[in-house]
């Protein structure tokens, strides 16, 4: 039996109160009848029953005219193994992690072939580094303790230029510079976990493994205005740019073996079961589990609630992995992701409403600062559409989230100098840029993303270019129960309730506007008519 | 005629002290040994000497140091009992007697004056000068305690010559006098001394083109060094470290780059000099800070924000205190006393400190600083707002002698008491109209 | 040692022992060889042997380790009847010391390969408990033990759960006119037969080892990674902790019907 496929509920008067994420905390809102209508992601798509029967089959028979994995494996060679970092999956999932799973198999076949010179890298790009806890989760002990003590697993250091290698310019003039131990193997198998579709394809190697001095040349206000969406490679120039690198990678002769997973959207373990149930098929049981989650979240204090939280991890099993050239490994990637997380959606809305879950892609383990909270409500969940944005042009988005003053300065620290210092000034993403240079290089952030686990010290400066799209694109941004103050410094608006909100979106899009509530997470992607 | 005076009552000043560690600054003002009482006008020590009756005098932060009972001993000699306090003055001419201010026409009665309160050889009649007025440097004369007139380091510090804290007029000598253009207000006027201390340490840092400069503190003295800083050197960027948010307003007003507290302080000049941070201190730093407030807390956090060789400039008066100095070794820091003014040396020639403190407060309309004006007869209230002025919103508090006691006194102190009832209040217009209310030479009360 | 470091090994590691028979038959004293990978391997083999075997055998220990500090020297001399054993040079006082000891009746623990093994396969065992066996005319029990690497391995931080095995083999004797090398050669033919036997059963590894086909237990000749990837699993790492170690942060989960573990 398939599962239920996506669904938009119109609401009626008869609609129960919809479920809203608010940070570290849950709440039910009531939308206005007869004209509101609520996005529901489709159930979570039935697992592979096999997972490691089917990554070996999938390196056995890989994809796009590519040779099985074991035939490209000689003893004498140079193989580096890549895998995604902890912005993935969101959640973490529970162990096993399709990296160990993945990875297992792979090294598998190495020893069998003998291959002695294997390296690992977390492909970190400019994010930060991961703790040894979390490099044990997403590989599994085995792998840790075979290749870490003898210093064979890394993570990418996109500031060590000794570890970079040039491998030229694209022919839109971008330069391509990637780690040089990638550059420079016989085989380089990268592992993704394809959480949503933005993730894998040349984007992997071209990013993950990148340096600033390439990463730049995607990562910037003119790419991301001309991504639309970002979550949409056909119509993303962010996908554009990563393709004419990854060719040029090939072109230079990087051998990439590809390996892309899916997960399905089973994002919450059985406590918590009613966060992805929809509200008018809540039990008694789901009624009191969200009762005593929202109460208890909200008698708790920010360092318990993260806690608890953050200690979270998702029962997400793998519903597909394919391996081999990486075009044709994608595609059939974004099938999979599609087949999992897109709704039809019936035309545009005058306002999008959003409840911010707790965690996103930058703050595992971590706060949710107000870069944050913007980069996931205009970064992320905006930029979850194919087509047309699921709110129409001058519209307006209203976000739910507490958007404490608050970062983690172990994780963040250029984050907090760029709320003080570059926010302060502008929050045009195009002014923004002057500020880019002094703060990626500047040698105190490059200190701290090299030897400590803080992103790059240009990192904020990409969540803000991430937002461009949708800030070009929307009337207002509007907060519901915000820090004042931090929600300002960002450039929005902001409101106590989401009454008030509402009426505060009347103003710029007009009286009786329509109204979409994107109910996430479990992740959804909205195909705009 | 009334006048502020300070006795020397040893049971009183420690009563005041204790009131102030009890409870803080500006709470020990009724017990300290100050009374408002009637005075004569002193006595002309001397040739050159005339009368001038304040229309405006500050209340400044030694003034308040004195009035806890927490100030340093250190002053005790040069100073002499009882006294008038007020060394921040504006006032007119009562008896010029044709006497002339060097290099000047001679000076007329009625006409608009400030004084540059420090009595050294000149006003003490004292020839030859001693090698420290020789050379200009009037601030650090070697005669404070000699001469026909009593010890004081400064007229408001010196039973011989009254002070700005006074209805009836206070005497200086010719030397101490500096006449002020016409269109200037007075409240421009009765922030040139404190400007004057601002402009001399700001010059005795000799910042160098493009230099990196931290503030800290963000009251009268801070914010006026960020504005002579900005305005007399070629400093590359100025950070501020100010708490509350009209001095980080006024401190960007006066040519701040960024103003903000204590860390974001640290963050800020982090960033300007692109240095590590070891410990919480940055590795490199600012090239100069300038200590506004001189307390253990402001000077260990203007050390954590210098880079090796920098240097730091005390413009707040320090008190006793003890402090942890292996990072002045270990980095080879400065650290440099910057007391009151004299002569400096600037593109022009060698020109006197008050006369470009003068030019500056003109220029920069620098009375914005003054949050409000008091009759000498709500002087505990005047100076509770002073000790006080950060959290309430306020800068430079002054007191207006010659505002009558009734009508003036009463509209300018309803004013303040409402300010005392609301709190912290916002600073701008609606002060500046109370001090126009209260302020003669300034609006239409006048 | 008997009231505390035996009840503590049965409740977190208990041990499997197999072939204690022999300890019942031997005549002692008896040179006691096994192979070294923990710090938890002298108390684990003490803790096997009966009660009044036990009380008369001392250990040679790595004089290096446990008895550069004199209060370490005290705890293990006291707790273990350890004596202090050079294991750097060979050192002809130390050996002589063990020769006198087992003449005047004590059993001797050795672990010949001169230190515990840094990535869980066995190292070369050198001469030592042969030349004492040479010298006394006493038999050697060969012994290994399995699974304490994974709980504590060299540099570990943290004690690890996880389950052991002791295996002994048959005595040998000091044959007539056999030097001290070729003893010491049946002596690592003897632990690798059990170390064989301990992944597989008795009779498999008897039938290898006589077709001389027993897998060296010195491990591949390969890269780190290979080496410690083709590692028994008993000796591999387990998926769940008993105690943190000082970096570790999270809490590993073992999970439910999928063992990423295939042996």
């Amino acid at each position: 039996m398939s599962p239920r496929p996506g669904f938009v509920l119109p609401v009626e008067r008869s609609t129960p109160p919809v479920l809203f994420w608010n940070g570290e905390g849950l709440l039910l809102e009531s939308l206005p009848a007869e004209r509101s209508r609520v996005i529901y992601p489709p159930d979570p798509l039935e697992p592979l029953v096999d997972p490691v029967e089917a990554v070996r089959d999938a390196l056995l028979h890989p994809l796009g005219g590519c040779d099985p994995l074991p035939t490209l494996l000689r003893p004498d060679m140079r193989l580096t193994i890549a895998f995604d970092d902890v912005s993935l999956p969101l959640p973490p999932m529970q162990a096993p992690d399709n990296r160990q799973l993945v990875i297992e198999e792979v090294l598998d076949m190495a020893a069998q072939a003998g291959v002695d010179d294997v390296v690992i890298i977390a492909a970190l790009s400019l994010h930060r580094r991961m703790t040894e806890a979390e490099l044990r989760h997403a590989l599994g002990q085995r792998i840790y303790e075979a290749f870490a003590p003898s210093g064979h697993l890394l993570q990418h250091d996109a500031e060590d230029q000794e570890a970079l290698a040039f491998i030229g310019k694209t022919d839109q003039g971008e330069e391509v510079e990637i780690s040089r131990r990638a550059a420079e193997s016989d085989l380089l198998v990268y592992v993704n976990i394809n959480l949503v579709p933005m993730d894998g394809g040349h984007k992997s190697v071209a990013t993950g493994l990148a340096s600033y001095r390439s990463v730049r040349h995607h990562h910037n206000p003119a790419t991301m205005l001309a991504s639309r969406s970002f979550m949409d490679m056909h119509h993303s120039e962010l996908h554009s740019s990563n393709w004419r690198m990854g060719r040029l990678i090939r072109e230079s002769g990087v051998k990439v073996f590809q390996i892309e997973t899916t997960l399905n959207t089973n994002t919450f373990p059985q406590q918590f079961a009613f966060l992805q149930k929809r509200e008018w098929e809540w039990r008694v049981r789901d009624r009191a589990s969200f009762v005593a989650a929202s109460r208890g979240l909200s008698v708790l204090g920010d360092r318990a609630k993260r806690a608890i939280l953050h200690s979270i991890r998702a029962p997400h099993q793998m519903t597909s992995v394919q391996a081999g050239e990486v075009e044709a490994v994608h595609e059939a990637t974004l099938a999979n992701v599609f087949a999992q997380q897109l709704v039809r959606v019936e035309g545009q809305t005058d306002i999008l409403t959003i409840g911010l879950p707790y965690i996103g892609p930058y703050n595992v383990d971590s706060i949710m600062n107000p870069i944050l909270v913007a980069v996931m409500s205009l970064g992320y969940f905006f930029n979850m559409y194919r087509g047309r944005p699921v709110v129409r042009e001058g519209g307006v988005v209203i976000v739910r989230h507490p958007t404490p003053w608050a970062f983690h300065a172990g994780h963040h620290p250029s984050y907090i100098d760029f709320f003080e210092e570059v926010l302060a000034e502008t929050t045009d993403p195009v002014q923004v840029v002057k500020y880019e240079e002094a703060y990626a290089t500047d040698p105190w952030y490059r200190q701290l993303y090299r030897k400590g686990h803080a992103y790059h010290g240009v990192h904020p400066f990409y969540m803000w270019y991430w937002c461009a799209h949708a800030l070009d694109h929307l009337g207002a941004v509007i907060v519901v129960g915000g820090d004042r103050r931090a929600v300002r410094r960002l450039g929005f608006k902001a409101a106590s309730t989401l009454e008030d909100a509402l009426e505060m979106a009347e103003d710029v899009v007009g009286r009786e506007p329509t109204i979409t509530h994107m109910r996430v997470p479990p992740l959804v992607m909205a195909d705009v008519e | 005629m009334k006048a502020l005076v300070f006795e020397r009552s040893i049971p009183r000043i420690a009563a005041s002290r204790l009131a102030t560690l009890a409870a803080g600054s500006g709470r020990g003002v009724s017990m300290a040994p100050l009374r408002l009482t009637d005075i004569e006008t002193p006595r002309l020590p001397g040739e050159g000497w005339v009368e001038v009756a304040p229309l405006l005098s500050g209340i400044c932060g030694s003034d308040l140091s004195l009035l806890d009972g927490t100030g340093s001993r250190h002053f005790e000699p040069y100073m002499s009992f009882p006294f008038v306090p007020g060394h921040e003055i504006v006032g007119t001419l009562s008896s010029a007697g044709g006497v002339a201010i060097p290099g000047r026409s001679p000076l007329q009665d009625g006409e608009r004056v400030v004084v540059e309160p420090v009595l050294q050889c000149a006003a003490r009649g004292l020839d030859p000068k001693c090698e420290s007025c020789a050379a200009g440097d009037t601030g650090l004369c070697l005669s404070t305690t000699h001469g026909h007139i009593e010890p004081g380091l400064m007229t408001g510090y010196c039973k011989s010559t009254g002070g700005g804290w006074s209805a009836a007029p206070l005497v200086a000598h010719a030397s101490q006098l500096h006449a002020i253009p016409a269109g200037m207000d007075d409240t421009d006027a009765v922030i040139v001394e404190p400007a004057a201390c601002a402009v001399h340490g700001a010059l005795l840092a000799k910042v160098q083109e493009g230099e990196n400069v931290a503030v800290v503190g963000a009251g009268t003295l801070g914010l006026l060094t960020i504005a002579a800083v900005r305005e007399l050197t070629p400093v590359g960027s100025i950070l501020a470290g100010a708490k509350y948010p009209h001095q980080k307003r006024f401190a960007v007003e006066l040519g701040a780059d960024e103003a903000g507290g204590r860390e974001e302080l640290a963050r800020a000049v982090r960033r300007k000099s692109h240095s590590h941070l070891v410990g919480g201190d940055v590795v490199s730093g600012a090239d100069v800070v300038f200590d506004c407030v001189a307390s253990r807390g402001s000077i260990l956090q203007s050390l954590s924000l210098l880079r090796p060789r920098g240097r730091l400039v005390l413009v707040g008066m320090p008190a006793r205190m003890s402090l942890d100095f292996p990072s002045v070794w270990h980095r080879e820091l400065s650290i440099t006393g910057s007391y009151t003014y004299g002569v400096e040396d600037v593109p022009r020639g060698r020109v006197r400190t008050f006369e470009l403190a003068i030019e500056l407060a003109g220029r920069l309309k620098l009375g914005r600083l003054v949050t409000a004006a008091y009759p000498l007869e709500r002087y505990e209230e005047a100076v509770m707002h002073a000790a006080t002025a950060g959290s309430r919103g306020a800068v430079k508090i002054v007191f207006n002698p010659q505002a009558r006691p009734s009508r003036p006194a009463r509209s300018g102190g309803n004013m303040a008491a409402g300010r005392d009832k609301a709190g912290a209040g916002s600073s701008g217009g609606s002060l500046h109209a109370e001090v126009a209310a209260i302020v003669p030479g300034k609006g239409e009360v006048r | 040692m008997d009231s505390v470091v035996s009840p503590a090994f049965r409740l977190a590691a208990s041990p499997d022992v197999v072939g204690a028979e022999v300890l019942d038959l031997v005549d002692e004293p008896v040179i006691l060889v096994a192979n070294h990978s923990s710090h938890l391997d002298t108390p684990l083999l003490l803790s096997v042997l009966p009660r009044a075997m036990r009380d008369r055998t001392c250990v040679a220990a790595a004089a290096d380790y446990f008895f550069d500090r004199t209060w370490k020297a005290h705890l293990f001399a006291f707790s273990l009847g350890a004596i202090p054993l050079e294991r750097r040079k060979a050192n002809r006082s130390s050996a002589e010391l063990a020769v006198r000891l087992v003449r005047e009746g004590w059993n001797l623990l050795v672990f010949p390969e001169g230190g515990r093994t840094p990535d869980g396969w066995m190292q070369e065992m050198r001469g030592g408990a042969a030349y004492v066996a040479e010298h006394t005319g006493r038999p050697v029990v060969p012994a290994y033990l399995s699974g304490t690497y994974a709980m504590l391995p060299k540099g570990g931080q943290g004690l690890r759960r996880g389950s052991v095995r002791v295996l002994f083999g048959r005595p040998l004797e000091h044959r007539q006119g056999e030097d001290a090398r070729r003893l010491a050669d049946r002596i690592f033919a003897e632990v690798a037969k059990l170390a064989d036997e301990s992944q597989s059963d008795w009779w498999a590894a008897a039938r290898r080892a006589g077709s001389d086909t027993t897998p060296t237990p010195l491990g591949p000749d390969a890269s780190e990674w290979r080496r410690a990837w083709s590692l028994p699993a008993a000796s591999r790492p387990p998926a769940t902790r008993v105690c943190r170690s000082r970096e570790g942060e999270g809490v590993e989960r073992r999970s439910a019907g999928r063992s990423p573990w295939k042996d």
